[in-house]
């Protein structure tokens, strides 16, 4: 028996159980829409692999697609380690992911203009109040501003991820300043130069509008007023870790990059210092926190923001993107209501699901996590980037009675979820192929309406069996393929 | 119209481009010249050495080291290594306004300086690596020129250029014509290499023959109207593409222009004299040059860059 299965895989071995791989299913089998990829694959051997996976880094390296990285000795830049091989989506899995995505932002959108104006949610109590006006990430500053559209996140990045029943489900809402699309663009170039003749049979669906389509969104935001908007992307410098993705999206739009110290407020307009004396800004992408964007409304130690800004955008004569304070709706206590927010708002069933979030505010739920502390994840719900976390099954005795006893101590701060397996993808590690966990991070973008880019950037845990796919931590990237039809792909 | 920042950093790239071509340059010609251990060679490794404000004859007695000094000294802030560093860093802040194109070429020039085999390259054949950065930076100024609209920013990026270029040149020339207390340049072996170092010597043959005369090639490298290293060539292109990006600006009271100075500095290369300059010596003509850089310079920054706010207010 064993090895009649062996013999059916062709000598691959079987996913880990309990955990969903994207090519290969249980039974050994290729899941019909990889199989064009894995014959072509199979038509190269690991040289020419490796060889591809060599090019594709000096492409990057050659391109300035870089971080940098600050040492001690010296400044250096690396590429973010890109996989060679696509992760591919069929369409019928894409159509899904797309309505919920959407779903999820008309709610979040309109959850954010009625918590910065009547609180309507919070008196009806489906959302308790002081976890909203508790919050943060909370701008009181925002209330009662007029915000074009309603639309206060423009750009969304939520990350998705696929439980081992295959179902994809949402980890957490990124909409402050989520980051990532460059990468999503360059890997696709890559991976175009890569497999061309896969790539045209396959009939992915096309991602390079995503400038156009940014920019027609940004200029959606004061459509009303200002015919002809001049649009800005705002970066905090060339020392930010994104900023070759901030350059990157200025270039493709024909949008100036601006510095805080390229702009000044007058008479509460936006003006930008050009060669020819001052120009009026009306929209400005910013890819600076909210703290950061004006020192006289926020931080007052900020040297990357613009004096004022803040009053321009209260007058209504220039158009901030993200808005401020979009914070408070990706909360991690806040996410844990989303599924209420979308039934409060639009009277329908989510289409995609949350992981199963417990609250450590409620009494019921908090006993439960206490019970069950070495098979959870807890985490503190300001921080993000894996601080203030525990993760119960690879923590030590100790470790958990400490946490316990901050989770008795301030319920209110935590949230607990169980520790889910990634789904795995096969990627190129040396000159073989080797599954590695990986996550979704698809860009929606939201002014006059809603548009779900069809693809995504495909964040990879390079090391094995790790489940951090965070860039800082060793994570890479790979190109999503999503398919406009799942019977031409199949066919070979 | 475009962000002043950008066009700062746009006239920065071109000022260290042009640099650190110069100094390739001018350590290939040293190198080059010193294999031969005669006083002539010595003379040329002065010139180079002095022309970049070092009289320190220690380091001119010793070419090589002070060739990789010049090259590859990631502290010394006149260096290829740092121009070059510079020159990407200022690309890096403008990376949506130049071409993938020209950005390419610089990025490949500074990955190849910051290599950590770069010295150990430059030790196994030092003109090799000279010349093929050379030729690099002619391809980047190449493919700005092919692939960049020739709008403000361009034009930006060329100011730097001639203005470093014209200074280059004019330091060059005071050095071996300019004091008449030291010894005149009269050797044809160092007039040879001066002519090298200016990247002139076949051009100065075609006009001139090989007639090598100091007085011809101090009219050469000074009024030549053609060849794109002299100093009335550099400041008739400054004062054109000075002229191209000034279009919408009205002088501000009690300020020259940039293009007006440079169009004055060209006015007086254009009607200076070969029999008066033989009698004065070229000494007060390149203090004029010079000078009159430094205050182009000047007014450039005054004019696009760091204006005060309250002049350009909309009323």
């Amino acid at each position: 028996m064993a090895q009649e299965a062996v013999a059916e895989t062709g000598g691959r071995p079987l996913p880990a159980p309990g955990i969903y791989d994207e090519m290969v299913a249980a039974d050994g089998s290729i899941r019909p829409h990889y199989a064009r990829l894995q014959s072509r694959i199979d038509t190269l051997t690991h040289e020419d692999l490796a060889e591809r996976q060599r090019t594709l880094e000096r492409f990057f390296l050659l391109q300035g697609i870089t971080f940098t990285v600050y040492g001690a000795e010296s400044t250096t830049e690396r590429i973010i380690p890109t996989d060679l091989l696509p992760r591919i989506i069929p369409a019928s899995e894409w159509a899904t992911i797309e309505a919920g995505l959407t779903q999820r932002l008309r709610a979040l959108n309109m959850f954010l203009a009625d918590i910065y104006s009547e609180q309507q949610i919070l008196m009806d109590g489906v959302v308790p109040r002081e976890l909203v006006l508790g919050a943060p990430s909370y701008r009181r500053e925002m209330q009662n501003l007029y915000v074009p559209n309603k639309a206060y996140v423009n750009v969304c990045g939520s990350d998705l991820i696929r439980q081992p029943d295959g179902e994809f489900v949402v980890l957490e809402d990124n909409l402050r300043v989520p980051s990532g699309v460059s990468y999503m663009l360059a890997n696709r170039e890559a991976a175009k130069r890569t497999f061309p003749g896969t790539f045209r049979a396959m009939g992915v669906r096309p991602v390079d509008r995503y400038p156009d389509l940014l920019l027609a969104t940004l200029k959606s935001m004061t459509a009303d007023w200002r015919p002809n908007p001049q649009v800005v992307v705002m970066t905090p410098g060339v020392y930010n870790s994104a900023y070759f993705e901030h350059a990157y999206l200025a270039r493709l739009m024909g949008a100036p990059l601006v510095e805080g110290r390229d702009l000044v407020v007058h008479d509460n307009h936006v003006y930008m210092r050009t060669t020819t004396g001052l120009r009026r800004v009306d929209v400005i992408y910013r890819r600076v926190d909210d703290d950061f964007i004006d020192p006289l409304t926020f931080r007052r130690d900020s040297g990357l923001g613009v004096a004022g800004l803040f009053n321009a955008y209260r007058a209504g004569n220039v158009v901030i993107c993200n808005a401020p304070g979009t914070g408070v709706a990706d909360d991690k206590a806040v996410y844990a209501y989303v599924p209420h927010i979308i039934r409060y708002y639009l009277g329908e069933e989510p289409i995609l699901h949350n992981v199963e979030t417990y609250l450590c505010r409620e009494p019921a739920q908090l006993s439960h996590v206490l019970a069950n502390l070495d098979k959870l994840v807890v985490k503190a719900v300001g921080e993000s980037g894996g601080y203030g976390m525990l993760i119960g099954p690879h923590a030590t005795q100790k470790q958990r009675e400490e946490f316990a006893a901050k989770l008795k101590a301030n319920p209110d701060n935590y949230i607990a979820q169980p520790t889910i397996n990634l789904s795995t993808a096969p990627c190129i590690i040396g000159t073989e192929l080797e599954p590695r966990h990986v996550d979704l991070r698809p860009f929606v973008l939201s002014g006059e309406k809603i548009v779900v880019t069809p693809g995504a950037l495909t964040r990879v845990a390079l090391t094995k069996g790790s489940l951090v796919v965070n860039s800082s931590q060793g994570g890479g990237s790979k190109d999503t393929w999503v398919l406009s039809d799942d019977k031409r792909s199949a066919r070979l | 119209m475009m962000l002043a920042r950008v066009a700062d950093s746009l006239y920065w790239m071109g000022r260290y481009v042009e640099r650190a071509e110069h100094l390739c340059r001018l350590s290939d010609v040293m190198l080059t010249a010193t294999l031969d251990r005669t006083e002539a060679a010595s003379q040329v490794a002065r010139i180079a050495m002095g022309s970049v404000g070092d009289w320190d004859e220690s380091r001119a007695a010793d070419p090589y080291e002070a060739a990789v000094g010049l090259v590859l000294d990631r502290d010394d802030p006149a260096s290829v290594f740092t121009s070059l560093a510079r020159a990407r860093e200022n690309a890096r802040q403008v990376r949506d306004q130049i071409t993938t194109e020209t950005w390419e070429r610089l990025n490949v020039l500074f990955l190849r300086m910051t290599s950590p085999d770069a010295a150990e390259s430059f030790g196994d054949g030092s003109s090799v690596f000279l010349h093929d950065t050379i030729a690099d930076l002619h391809m980047f100024k190449g493919a700005a020129d092919a692939t960049m609209a020739h709008g403000e920013g361009w034009r930006f990026l060329l100011i730097g250029v001639y203005l470093e270029r014209a200074q280059l040149i004019a330091r060059l020339l005071e050095v071996c014509f300019g004091d008449p207390k030291r010894r005149a340049v009269t050797d044809h072996f160092a007039l040879t290499s001066l002519l090298r170092m200016a990247c002139a010597l076949e051009p100065y043959l075609r006009v001139y023959t090989a007639d090598l005369q100091p007085r011809y090639i101090l009219e050469f490298l000074l009024f030549d109207d053609d060849f794109p290293r002299s100093l009335r060539f550099c400041t008739a292109q400054m004062e054109t593409h000075l002229r191209g990006v000034s279009r919408h600006f009205e002088e501000d009271a009690g300020q020259v222009s940039p293009e007006r100075l440079a169009g004055r500095l060209r006015a007086r290369l254009q009607y200076a004299d070969m029999d008066e300059l033989a009698s004065t010596g070229a000494h007060a003509l390149l203090t004029t040059v010079a000078g009159e850089c430094a205050k182009i310079h000047e007014a450039i920054y005054n004019t696009f860059v760091a204006y005060p706010l309250e002049m350009r207010l909309p009323a």
